[in-house]
C-alpha cells in the first residue's frame, strides 16, 4: 500500500508520539517511583511491601481469585461458545447480543444489583431457605465468594466472545474427522479443539485475568475492606495514606502479573499444540 | 476560511485577556452538594464581590498534595478540610494565620468552631455529631460497646478506619471499654475479634441506606449529615444516645500561605459564615451551622447537628491526636481487621 517504509512510519508517528507522551512516559515515571530510595535505586520498597503479612495475604488472594475466575470462565465459556456457534445465524446474533448486554450496563448499577441478590433477604437466600437447604441465611455478601461471582459475571462475556470467534475459525470438518477416527469427546477437545482455538483462549484468558486484577468497583462494593484486593489496597494507599511509593509497587506488581499470565497462557497453548 | 480562523483566534485571545483582568478566587472544597453550594453560596457571593470563583473539588489528600506541590506559587487561595488535615497543612507551612478581626461574623460562631486547633490557622464552618443509627425494634443501644455484643455484631456495618467516621467511632468504643489511650489499640483489637461477625466495614455512608433497607444491617455508626435518607425508609430507626456520649467531627476553612487574594478569601469566608448563608445551607441539610445565630425549624434541626447543647456535648478527637496517630491506627487496623 505504501511506497516505502519511511512513508508508513511517518504516518504512524503522530499516534506513536501521542501514546508515548501521554501514556508511556507518565507510566514509567510513576512506576519508577517504586525503585527510588534515599540511597538511590533499590528494591527496598518491594521488600517492605512483601514483608507485611497483610500485603502477602492480599497478593495471594488477588492472584487466587484472578486464576479462579479465569479458569471457571474458560470452562463455562467453551460450553457457551460451542452452543452459540452451532446456532443458525439469526439466533446466533441475538445470543451474542444478550451476552454483551451486561457489558453495556454501568458496573456500579450491576454490582449494586448483586447486593440485592446475594443479601440475607435476597433471592439466593430465599431460594435456599425455601428448598430447605439452609436454616439461617448464608452470609455471601462481603466475602471472596461475592467478589468471585461479581468478577465472573463481569468478565465471562469477554471469554465467550473470544472463544466464539476462535471456534468460528475452526475448520468445519476437523471434529467429524476426529470422531470417524475413533476419538472420544474429551480427546477431541483436548487434542483438536483446544490447540486450534488456543489463540482465542489466550486472548480471552488475558482479558479476564487482567480484568479481574484491575477491576476496582466490584471488589470495592462486594468485598469492601473486609476482603481487600490489590486494587482496593492500592486505592487505600493513595487516598488514605498518601503513600505513592507502595501504590507504585502494587501497580507494578499488577502489570507484571498481567504480562506473566499472558506469557504463561501462550506457553501452555503452544505446548499443547506441539504434542 | 483562513481569515475566519484568524479572526476567531483573535477573538478568543481578547476574551482570554478580558477574563484574566477579572478578579478571581480559587477555592478547593469537598465534592458533595455542589449544586446547593452554587445556588446558595457561590453565585450570590460572585454577585456581591464582582469577582469569579474557581471551584476545585476533591478529597483532602489530593488537596493537601496539590497545595504542597504548588507551595512556591499557590494556585488555591482558600480551602476547606477536616481539623486534622488543617493541622497537617499548618505544620507543613502551607497555610497562613487568619486575621479574625476581618471576619465580621466570627463572634457569632460557637466556641468550638472559633479556633479548633488553637493555632489561629483555621476557622470551623460546620460540625457534625456521630452516633449510631439502629433498628429500635431489634435492639437497644445504651453504649458504644453494645455494637460488639454477639447478637448485635452480626447486623452491624462499622465504618472503615479510612473514613471520617472510623476513628471517632473507635474513639468512643475505646472509652466504652474504659480505656483512654489515643492509639485505640484495645478498640481496634475488639473490632478485629468480631470482624467475621460484622457485616462490613463501610467506606461510603450512601451504601448503608440500601443495606438497612434490605435488612442486611440493623445498626451502624454514622455522621448526622447522612441521617436524613434513613428517616425516609419507613423502618423503625432511632438515633442512639449512648451513655459515653456522641462524637463527631468538624470542617474548617484555611487560607493558603502566599495567596495574593487574602482579602478576597477572607471576604468569602466571612460571607460563608454569615447567618444568612449558614441558615440557607442548614435548611437544605447541606451543612450544620457553626454560626450560633442561625435558627432553623424543628424539622430541620431534627436532621442536622444543631444547637449550643449539642455543640458542647460532642466528644471530638483532638486534631493533633488524629494526625499523629493516623499511621499507627491504619497499621493496627490492617493487622487486626484487614486480614
Amino acid at each position: 500500500m505504501f511506497h516505502n517504509r519511511t512513508e508508513a512510519l511517518l504516518l504512524a508517528l503522530p499516534a506513536a508520539a501521542f501514546a508515548a507522551i501521554v501514556f508511556l512516559v507518565p507510566v514509567v515515571v510513576l512506576l519508577s517511583e517504586s525503585f527510588r530510595s534515599p540511597a538511590g535505586w533499590s528494591l527496598a520498597a518491594y521488600w517492605t511491601f512483601f514483608s507485611e503479612p497483610l500485603n502477602q495475604a492480599v497478593f495471594w488472594r488477588t492472584l487466587k481469585l484472578g486464576l479462579q475466575v479465569t479458569a471457571v470462565s474458560a470452562v463455562i465459556g467453551y460450553a457457551a461458545a460451542f452452543a452459540i456457534v452451532s446456532l443458525p445465524p439469526g439466533s446466533k446474533g441475538r445470543m451474542v447480543g444478550l451476552i454483551m448486554l451486561p457489558l453495556m450496563i454501568s458496573p456500579v448499577a450491576r454490582t449494586y444489583a448483586w447486593i440485592v441478590i446475594l443479601g440475607r433477604t435476597g433471592i439466593v437466600n430465599q431460594a435456599l431457605h425455601g428448598l430447605g437447604l439452609t436454616d439461617a441465611p448464608l452470609r455471601i455478601l462481603f466475602s471472596e465468594t461475592a467478589i468471585f461471582i461479581g468478577l465472573l459475571q463481569l468478565f465471562l462475556p469477554l471469554m465467550i466472545i473470544s472463544l466464539i470467534s476462535a471456534l468460528e475459525n475452526l475448520p468445519r470438518d476437523v471434529v467429524p474427522a476426529a470422531r470417524v477416527l475413533g476419538a472420544n469427546w474429551l480427546q477431541i477437545f483436548w487434542k483438536v479443539i483446544l490447540p486450534l482455538t488456543r489463540e482465542g483462549l489466550v486472548i480471552g484468558g488475558t482479558l479476564v485475568f487482567t480484568g479481574s486484577l484491575t477491576a476496582y468497583i466490584t471488589p470495592a462494593i462486594l468485598g469492601g475492606s473486609k476482603v481487600l484486593m490489590l486494587e482496593t489496597l492500592l486505592y487505600q494507599r493513595v487516598t488514605v495514606a498518601n503513600d505513592f511509593v507502595s501504590a507504585s509497587v502494587i501497580a507494578l506488581i499488577l502489570v507484571v502479573m498481567s504480562f506473566a499470565t499472558n506469557l504463561l497462557l501462550k506457553r501452555i497453548a503452544t505446548a499443547r499444540a506441539r504434542t | 476560511m483562513l481569515k475566519q480562523a484568524v479572526a476567531l483566534s483573535a477573538l478568543m485571545l481578547l476574551a482570554g485577556a478580558a477574563q484574566a483582568q477579572e478578579k478571581t478566587l480559587t477555592i478547593s472544597v469537598y465534592a458533595f452538594a455542589q449544586d446547593e453550594y452554587k445556588e446558595l453560596l457561590y453565585a450570590p457571593f460572585e454577585k456581591t464581590c464582582g469577582c469569579k470563583l474557581v471551584i476545585e473539588t476533591g478529597n483532602s489528600i489530593e488537596r493537601l498534595a496539590k497545595m504542597e506541590a504548588n507551595k512556591a506559587s499557590p494556585v488555591i487561595d482558600m480551602a476547606v478540610m477536616s481539623t486534622a488535615d488543617a493541622l497537617q497543612a499548618s505544620r507543613a507551612g502551607l497555610v497562613d494565620k487568619i486575621d479574625t478581626a476581618k471576619l465580621t461574623n466570627f463572634d457569632k460562631l460557637y466556641d468550638l468552631a472559633r479556633d479548633p486547633n488553637a493555632d489561629s490557622m483555621s476557622v470551623g464552618y460546620t460540625f457534625y455529631a456521630t452516633s449510631i443509627v439502629y433498628r429500635t425494634d431489634k435492639m437497644k443501644i445504651d453504649s458504644w460497646a453494645d455494637l460488639l455484643k454477639p447478637e448485635i455484631a452480626a447486623h452491624v456495618a462499622f465504618p472503615n478506619i479510612t473514613t471520617n467516621q472510623g476513628p471517632p467511632a473507635l474513639y468512643m468504643l475505646q472509652q466504652a471499654m474504659g480505656k483512654d489511650s489515643p492509639d485505640l489499640k484495645e478498640a481496634i483489637a475488639a473490632v478485629g475479634a468480631k470482624k467475621d461477625d460484622i457485616v462490613t466495614f463501610y467506606v461510603k455512608s450512601s451504601q448503608l441506606v440500601q443495606l438497612m433497607q434490605q435488612e442486611e444491617i440493623w445498626a451502624a455508626p454514622i455522621g448526622r449529615f447522612s441521617w436524613a435518607p434513613f428517616t425516609k425508609l419507613g423502618l423503625p430507626l432511632g438515633w442512639a444516645t449512648p451513655k459515653e456520649g456522641q462524637t463527631g467531627g468538624m470542617n474548617v476553612m484555611v487560607v493558603t500561605k502566599g495567596s495574593k487574594k487574602r482579602e478576597l478569601a477572607l471576604q468569602f469566608m466571612d460571607y460563608w459564615l454569615s447567618t444568612e448563608v449558614q441558615a440557607k445551607l442548614a435548611e437544605k441539610l447541606v451543612d450544620s451551622p457553626a454560626n450560633k445565630e442561625v435558627k432553623v425549624s424543628p424539622d430541620v434541626a431534627e436532621n442536622i447537628t444543631y444547637g449550643a447543647e449539642t455543640a458542647k456535648s460532642l466528644k471530638l478527637i483532638p486534631a493533633a491526636v488524629a494526625l499523629d496517630q493516623r499511621d499507627a491506627w491504619l497499621k493496627q487496623w490492617n493487622s487486626k481487621v484487614g486480614q
